[in-house]
């Protein structure tokens, strides 16, 4: 069995800011609510011809850079996402293309777990296949959002965040925890567009495409789930919440990430977050706060680095890394 | 079978909202400092705390001017088995 090492990262932002003060204003409250609400004071926003796929191509190159690497030694491509770049054919083969990827690729839609269910993905599949993988988790939320959607559009931001795995004798998976629970599809969901509501002219004007959120079933199962999923992983890493360096969570809102960390015991300094500055970027938000982390030096060999999400579905997973690996 | 009183209640929505008085009487919508996301941190709290309860997010359903506390905890025991 061969292990990973995460030798390559890279992040793609649109350049365009929406504020929380521009946000106050469309919705008649003051910016220090939306900031008390959510801790976010702005999101990137895609401009015209800005898609999932073209963010998600930058940031798999500067990774691809960065590794020192190119698409020909790509053995696999995964793209978390669930924004496609259209319904058929899937993201990953527009990236595939742009990027010259040699191997093979797929989609993963965890919704805003995707990052961490394509990295286990991929950790799976190397240990199959010991050549290197490029995971990529790129979202393009603001595009599914009713623009009257408070509760939403606070929180949506744009962006892409991508690793390159590559394979390695020393073990930087220490463990992890992956879940599910379908009995919540309600909570989080874009009802049409799919096979159980066909797009017509009537979905369309009901505003059915867009987004829909019941926030407060959303708190209570992001924080439920995510408690637990960190529990389980650090119980089977043997660690305890105070030996974890650094803290890479879903960056929904910085009220449930608090909460987690609280139920946890996950020390307040660990935290690595970024979401007053990007907002919600779903799958894109663990690789784009890795990347930034990494490359402000934040991270070192022998860190311990726990990654977790969590999305609509729902879905949770965590996974605790020994960064630099450890050889046993 | 432990039950918590209103006054508990208001202890615990305290705690978690870091508001300066929760008034068991007053509509939770104009308590200052405790909002929708610090009901349902008390919430999660609450269901870590009390299990035996089947206590959910429905405590909160048609919340409006009139919904208190006392009125939540009016449906928590509501929710707790009959002691035979």
């Amino acid at each position: 069995m061969s292990g990973f090492a995460l030798t390559g990262w890279g992040m793609a932002v649109p350049d365009q800011v929406r504020t929380s003060v521009e946000l106050a204003d469309h919705f008649g409250v003051d910016e220090d609510w939306i900031v008390s609400r959510c801790g976010i004071r702005e999101r990137r926003i895609v401009a015209p011809g800005e898609t999932t796929a073209s963010l998600a191509v930058l940031a798999g190159r500067r990774a691809l850079e960065k590794a020192g690497l190119t698409g020909a030694d790509i053995a696999h491509l995964i793209v978390a996402t669930a924004t496609p770049e259209q319904p058929s054919p899937a993201t990953s083969a527009f990236v595939h293309h742009e990027l010259d990827i040699a191997g093979s690729a797929h989609d993963v839609n965890a919704e805003c777990s995707g990052f961490v269910y394509g990295l286990m993905t991929a950790a799976a599949w190397m240990a199959l296949d010991p050549r290197p993988v490029l995971v990529i988790g790129s979202d393009t939320h603001s595009l599914t959002v009713d623009p009257d959607d408070r509760d939403l559009s606070i929180l949506v931001g744009d962006g892409a965040g991508a690793v390159v795995l590559t394979p390695t004798p020393a073990t930087w998976l220490r463990s992890w925890n992956l879940g599910a629970d379908g009995a919540c599809t309600g909570s989080l969901k874009v009802p049409a567009g799919g096979s159980r509501m066909p797009t017509t002219e009537q979905t369309v004007r009901d505003g059915l495409h867009f987004a829909r959120i019941k926030g407060n079933e959303i708190y209570l199962n992001a924080v439920r789930f995510s408690v637990r999923s960190i529990r389980e992983t650090l119980a089977s890493g043997k660690r305890e919440a105070g030996e974890i360096d650094h803290f890479v969570p879903h960056q929904a809102n910085i009220r449930i990430i608090n909460s987690i960390m609280s139920h946890t015991g996950l020390p307040p300094e660990r935290l690595i977050t970024n979401l007053e500055r990007f907002g919600n970027t779903a799958s894109a938000s663990v690789p784009i706060a890795l990347t930034e982390a990494l490359d402000a030096g934040r991270i070192s060999d022998g860190d311990r680095v726990l990654l977790a999400g969590f999305g609509a579905g729902m879905t949770w997973g965590s996974m605790l890394l020994d960064w630099g690996g450890v050889t046993r | 079978m432990e039950i918590p009183t209103v006054e508990d209640l208001a202890t615990q929505l305290q705690a978690v909202s870091g508001a300066k008085v929760v008034d068991a009487d007053a509509a939770l919508q104009r308590i200052a400092d405790v909002d929708s996301l610090d009901l349902m941190e008390w919430l999660y709290g609450f269901q870590e705390q009390y299990p035996h309860i089947p206590a959910d997010e429905s405590l909160f359903k048609d919340m409006d001017e009139t919904t208190t506390l006392r009125t939540v905890h009016g449906r928590i025991l509501a929710l707790v088995p009959q002691q035979v």
